[in-house]
Order: structure tokens, then sequence, then C-alpha cells
């Protein structure tokens, strides 16, 4: 098997006495979309902030191409190819939509004119380049959202972590991210997503990592878990299982 | 729009550099001089309180740091002007870092609060040290040439303005400064390191306004704790800034103007009424704050579209930039047309 992208290795989180994350190890094949799932409070966010270096790792360690990236901070991270999405949007609401991704353009095109040319050509591919004046305050959900993952494909990211991105949009907006995320895969970004909706799950993941109270549960393709005996319980109880 | 501003800016200078060959009257270039003063005060306190969005009410106190840092240097150790200034420009970038390393970490009110409390805490040691000269102030070698003050001080704040503008407007920097002041949290994702960002514009804000202190310290020949590092100087850096409209660096300017002129008018006609200027200064600047929010530069602004503008001519600039494509393209095409020609025959 090939060298995986990222690989972590019995990573453990702890805020105080609360354990958010417990020895999970598992890993990312390039060029796969790999699901991060489980019930409310499993700890999925907080294992992406400790992959992307909001958290350091209590115990455990990060491997990004082989190169351990524990407690790295999340602007190195940027640099070396992670890049984020935030479950709570994180626009610069003050800034027009183009500028929010200029300023993620300026990681790999430090000269001026060459970000605003990069901006606009992600703008065009995640669908914003008609909104691109409109103040990032302005935009639905659902463009904020978009807004989100073009800020973090600006940075031309080899790993893509998207945490909830089609949580509260219409079908027709999920059916247009789902699209969106598949197209950035087939041009070889690994994404690591996390999302409740299992039909978006189901669709487009080739393999899913079950988070319950903070430890990997099961791990597999999308048929496997949901067949998983122990998945089932987490998610309905001991009696539906 | 941008270019405009420049060519403007330009033509202002000149403008006023041009004043003493009509006026000579004394005054009217001492009023000028500080009105210049201010406009660089304003416009250093909005790099940070503006592009960043931290208010530093240690402002004040960079501005004494560096008129006290020329004094010393002049009077204590005979050092000439000009050498005097630089140590004082040096000694005010140590302190904006050694300050900037644990204030920055703050955010919103406890920044302001930790900045207040410092420039306080100088204040403080400026009257106990026997080198300042306590509460007795210094005394600095006169040199009564108002035209030197006046093109100096006209020179430092033009180069400061020009240099800001460029930074803050032109360049990445203004940019991911807004960033920061958007959302820290967020920014770090894109790559910012946002320590070292405000720590750049900490010092980027200080050292232009030490450097003021310095050659106000010259012009004036007398300073001390009371007047030169009281928080008088931020507060009413603050109020031209907010009244003018944060975070655009044309409003600073003109709210400046503005307010210098409000308060001179008031001082020289109404004198003995001056505790109403402070009591007009502080219903100015609540009816601002509650009516024009973004300040007067930064309300004409969202009137004529503002940030529109500027997207405007981003948009027109990608235009161009397609048809130049377009226009490479059509070229690498017929050149490739021509080719399969030739290999035709």
């Amino acid at each position: 098997m090939a060298e995986p992208l990222l690989e972590l290795k019995s990573v453990s989180k702890t805020f105080g006495g609360l354990t958010a994350n417990n020895q999970v190890s598992f890993k990312v094949q390039p060029g796969e979309i790999g699901g991060l799932i489980g019930p409310n409070g499993a700890g999925k966010t907080t294992l992406f902030n400790v992959i992307s270096g909001y958290y350091a790792p209590s115990h455990g360690r990060i491997l990004f191409n082989g190169q351990d990236i524990s407690g790295k901070p999340p602007y190195q991270l940027a640099g070396l190819g992670i890049g984020r999405t935030f479950q709570v949007v994180k626009p610069f609401p003050g800034l027009s939509v183009l500028e929010n991704v200029l300023i993620a353009s300026f990681l790999r095109y430090p000269r001026r004119a060459e970000a605003e040319k990069h901006a606009w050509r992600i703008l065009e591919t995640t669908g914003l380049a008609d909104r691109a004046e409109v103040s990032a305050a302005g935009l639905t959900l659902a463009g904020r959202k978009r807004l989100e993952i073009g800020k973090a494909l600006a940075l031309e990211p080899s790993l893509l972590l998207l945490d909830e991105v089609v949580a509260g949009l219409n079908p027709t907006e999920v059916d247009q991210t789902i699209e969106l995320i598949l197209k950035l895969r087939d041009q070889g970004v690994t994404i690591l997503i996390v999302e409740h909706i299992m039909r978006v799950i189901m669709r487009i993941c080739d393999r899913l990592v079950v988070l319950n109270y903070g430890e990997k549960i099961a791990e597999g393709t999308p048929q496997e878990i949901s067949n998983n005996p122990s998945v089932i319980e987490a998610y309905l109880g001991e009696a539906a299982a | 729009m941008r270019s405009k501003i420049i060519a403007l800016s330009m033509l202002a200078v000149l403008g006023l550099g041009v004043v003493p060959l009509f006026v000579s009257d004394t005054f009217v270039l001492r009023i000028l001089t500080e009105a210049i003063m201010w406009i660089g005060l304003a416009i250093t306190f909005d790099v940070l309180a503006g592009y960043t969005g931290y208010l530093n009410f240690g402002h004040g106190a960079f501005f004494g740091i560096g008129a006290y840092t020329t004094a010393i240097m002049m009077v204590r150790a005979n050092w000439p002007f000009a050498m005097a200034l630089l140590a004082g420009a040096v000694v005010t970038a140590l302190c904006a870092l050694a300050a900037g390393f644990p204030t920055l970490r703050l955010r919103g009110a406890y920044f302001a609060i930790a900045t207040w409390a410092l420039s306080l805490a100088i204040q403080q040691l400026a009257l106990i040290m026997t080198i300042t000269g306590g509460p007795d102030g210094m005394r600095l070698p006169p040199f009564l040439n108002p035209l030197y003050f006046f093109y100096l001080m006209l020179g430092v704040v033009a180069t400061t303005f020009f240099l800001l503008w460029f930074l803050l407007e032109r360049a990445p920097f203004g940019l991911k400064l807004k960033a920061i002041r958007e959302d820290e949290q967020g920014a770090k994702s894109l790559g910012l390191n946002p320590t070292r960002l405000k720590i750049q514009a900490f010092v980027l804000s200080a050292v232009p306004t030490g450097i003021l202190g310095g050659v106000y310290a010259y012009w004036i020949t007398f300073i001390d704790p009371a007047s030169t590092l009281s928080d008088l100087v931020s507060d009413q850096a603050l109020v031209m800034v907010v009244f003018g409209g944060m975070g655009t660096l044309i409003g600073p300017v003109i709210g400046a103007v503005l307010i210098f002129t409000f308060k001179t008018v008031f001082w020289a006609y109404l004198s003995d009424f001056q505790l109403l200027y402070l009591i007009i200064l502080g219903a100015v600047i609540a009816l601002s704050v509650v009516f024009l929010p973004n300040g007067l530069w930064g309300t004409i602004l969202s009137r004529n579209g503002g940030g529109g503008q500027r997207n405007r001519d981003l948009a027109k600039r990608r235009e161009r930039d397609k048809k130049e494509e377009a226009k490479k393209q059509t070229l690498a095409d017929g050149l490739k047309a021509c080719t399969q020609k030739e290999g035709g025959k």
C-alpha cells in the first residue's frame, strides 16, 4: 500500500479531566475521501482541531507525508499543505468575497497581481465569481460555506479537512457541494470530511472512521460501517443493535 | 479612485509645501505645523485601531518615549538633533517590541486597558526619574526656526502617510491585518501568523509616532510628563480616527484636520469657555459613534459604493487580464495552425 498522506498514531486530547479523544489511530491514503462520523459530542471537531494545529495533542503523533506535525501551529500546517474549513464558518465579514479568498491566496502567491488571478480562479471553481464584490457578511449560509471551502482551496492544499460543509443546506445546495467535493478529489486533493448527513457520507466517502466518546469504534468502507453492530449501537442504542 | 487619492495627497503635500512662500505669519505656520503633527498621530493610530482592530491607548506613550529619548540624548549626552532623533526612533521600536508581546495576546477592552495602564506607568516613571527631570520636565537647546520645523514635520508625516498607504492599501500586508481584525482564529488557518503580523503593525505604528515626539520636543523646546506623556494624546488621536473613519487612512487625516481646526478656533476665540471644549468634543464623539459608526470618510465611501469601488477596480483588472489571455490564446492557436499547415506541406 502507498505511503499514507495523513497518519494518526494513538492521538489523545484531554481537557483537564475530560478526554475528548482517546488513542485514535487511522490513516488517510492520498487521493481518497475519508469520512469521520460519530454521534454528537464524539470528539470529531476536537480531532479536526488537533490535526489542523489548533490544539496540540496530549499524547500520540500525527504524521503528514511522513513528517511529524504534532503540535505545529495552524499557519505552518497551511504552508505544508493542510487546508481546513470550520463548522461554524469564519468568513471575514467586513471584507468582500474576493478579498476573503485573496488573503488565502497570498500564501502561495505573495505577489498581489498573481494572487488576484489565483483568487478569481478559485471563485470560478467554487461558483462564487458573480458574487465576488459582495461583502462576505451578505452571503447566504450556502454561500458562506462555499466561501469557506474556497478559502481553504486557495491555499492549494494536498489535504483538505471539511467540517460539516453540507449541514444546513437545502437538497440542491447539498448536491452542488457534493459535486464540488468530487471534482476536487478528481483534481488530486485528498479529503477528510466530518459530516452528520449519512446520505452524503455514504455517497462520497471511500472509507469511514467512526468515533464514539472520543474513541475509534469502527473503520471500513461505508458498506461495512452501515452493517457494523457497534456503530448501530452507538447511534441508535443497544436495543436496535 | 486609489490612484486619484494618491494624486490628491501629493497635491496636498505640495500645496502645504508652498504655503510659507505666501504666509510669513509665524502663528499660522505654528498652527499648521501642529495640525500636520496631529495628522501623523492619527494615521499611525489607525494602523492598529482601524486595520488591525486593536485600540492602543498607549499611543501617547510612544510619542512621549520618542520625545524624551531625543531630549535626553541632546541634553545629557550632547548628541546632535538628527542622531538623537534616530535614537528616539530606535528606543520607540524596542519599547513597542517589549510592550507588544505581552499586550497583543489580549483582545478588545483588555488590550485597551493594558496599554492604558502601561502608558500611565511610563508617565509615573518619567515623574520619579532624575534623568527625565521628574515633574519639572526638560528644556532642550532652543532652535527658533518655524520654517525648519514646518518642513521637517511635513516631511516626516508625508513620508509616513505614503509608506502606510503603500503597505496597507496596496501591498498584501493591509489585507492580512484586516483578516486578523475580522477573525484571528480563521486567519491562522490561512497561513497567517497573527502574533508576527500584530507585532509588525505595532512597531509600524509606534516608530513614526516616536519620531514625531522627537521633532515635537525639539520644536517646543520644553517637555514634561503632564503634557507630553498625558493620555490626552492617545484620546485625541482616537477621537480623530473614529470621527474621520477607522481603517481608511484618509478618514483619520480628515478627522485630524477638522478636530484640530475646531480646537484651535475654540481656544483662540472662546478661551473663556475651555471647559465647553471637552464637553463639545465628548458630544461629537458620542454622536458620531451613534450616527456615523463608520466615521465621516467611511460614510462617504459606503454612499459611493465604497468597497464596491475598490472591487470594481479589481474586476476591471480581471477583465483586462482575461482579454490579454484570450489574445495570447488566439495568437497561440494561429501559430499552431500555421505550423500544422507547414507540416502538411
